[in-house]
């Protein structure tokens, strides 16, 4: 959480020049903090979970993770993959 | 992909009806494609455009399309603290138009303020300005939404450059399948973008849905001029300079060319208004710009 709230701090700084180079960049760029509080999952429509590891977001229920490329949330079924190993059963992903 | 197609199957019934839409035949400018196809076709004419986009913008209108972009958000008169969505908002400009405004409007609040306080202190004075620069936006906010990935890489690069941080953020997410959850914005705009959703009753269901009750719909689009003689001169205009501007400027000609017909296989005002009206929102209205090159659709979530 703390390196998170120090990238969002650089993020936020109008007076940064950073320019963002996409694949080529060290760090995943986390989403803004408020951009958070709206997301669901456009299938279910439920919350998601921001998972700081592997930045992405979470939809415990149906077991689908969204990318963030560059700081954008690809929010389109997609681009989602799934957080099962094992092939999936099916009565566990009806929503 | 197996992820895939577990991915359809979880979607809910109303959704399943696109899984059937490899046959109905749609339209890509004049052009008959699946919806498939149409998806696809347009998904690539904007990679492409987008880094030209703007540019093309101002060589196509002449630099009109900067005032109908104005005057989007000044009928929309959003008041700081405003929650805006911005669907198919690619490049920003409608985003950045409503920061501008927004900035403005809190100012001259503020500016009010101070007037009617005659016996401030220096130390008071300095310290109401501190606070209310932290606040510069009055806690509006804008979410920019976009199905395609060239746009608001465009975009976000535009905001860096111009110095927008504070109060916008950028989604990647589909105008017929939104991210949002219901009842969320105050308003939702979607200006030259809904011509380019495949599916628009579904657009305009998602654009009620994430609206909260008392929100307005704001749509600015391309639509037509009744005027026989404007007609023409239009038609000649749109196909016989545009598609060639698109070629000198963009070395795209398909795209350009698609972009004027669609302008014709959209539906014109009163059609658009009562699609507006099936999606469950009321007051619907348009005000032609232009003479109905463009229009401004509105309507409220009631």
């Amino acid at each position: 959480a703390a390196a998170g709230s120090r990238e969002q701090h650089r993020d936020r700084d109008p007076g940064s020049r950073i320019q963002e180079q996409g694949s080529g960049s060290a760090r995943p760029q986390p989403p803004e903090p408020s951009l958070l509080r709206f997301l669901v999952c456009p299938l279910s429509k439920k919350p998601l979970r921001y998972e700081e590891a592997t930045n992405e977001l979470i939809n415990e229920e149906l077991g689908i993770a969204y990318p963030i490329i560059d700081g954008i949330p690809n929010m389109v079924p997609e681009a989602a993959r799934m957080t099962h190993k094992k092939p999936p059963a099916e009565d566990s992903e009806q929503p | 992909c197996r992820g895939r197609a577990l991915l359809s199957r979880v979607r809910g019934a109303p959704r399943a009806l696109r899984g059937l839409a490899a046959g109905p035949e749609m339209h890509f400018g004049f052009q008959s494609v699946t919806e498939e196809e149409r998806r696809e076709k347009i998904y690539q004419v904007f990679e492409s455009v987008a880094k030209k986009y703007d540019v093309m913008n101002d060589s196509m209108t002449l630099g009109i399309h900067r005032v109908w972009k104005d005057i989007l958000v000044h009928k929309m008169n959003p008041c700081p603290g405003t929650l805006l969505l911005d669907v198919a908002g690619g490049t920003g400009d409608i985003a950045f138009r409503f920061i501008n405004y927004v900035r403005s409007v809190r100012e001259q609040q503020l500016q009010r303020k101070l007037k009617r306080h005659q016996n401030l202190s220096w130390q008071e004075i300095f310290e109401n300005y501190q606070e209310d620069k932290c606040n510069s936006l009055g806690d509006s906010q804008v979410v920019v939404c976009d199905i395609n990935r060239e746009m608001l890489k465009v975009g976000k690069q535009k905001a860096q450059q111009l110095g927008y941080s504070e109060g916008l953020s950028w989604v990647l997410g589909n105008a017929e399948e939104l991210p949002f959850d219901d009842d969320k914005f105050d308003v939702y705009t979607i200006a030259f973008g809904i011509r380019n959703v495949t599916r628009i009753d579904l657009a305009l269901q998602e654009a009620y849905r994430v609206l909260k009750p008392g929100g307005r719909f704001l749509c600015l689009e391309f639509s037509h001029v009744n005027n026989p003689l404007l007609s023409r001169l239009y038609d000649l205009y749109s196909f016989q300079v545009i598609p060639v501007l698109g070629e000198v400027i963009a070395g795209d000609w398909k795209s350009y060319q698609y972009l004027v017909e669609s302008i014709r296989q959209f539906p014109p005002q009163e059609e658009l208004k009562a699609m507006i009206e099936d999606a469950g929102f009321f007051k619907v209205d348009y005000e032609n710009l232009n003479f109905g090159i463009v229009a401004i659709h509105s309507g409220f979530k009631l």
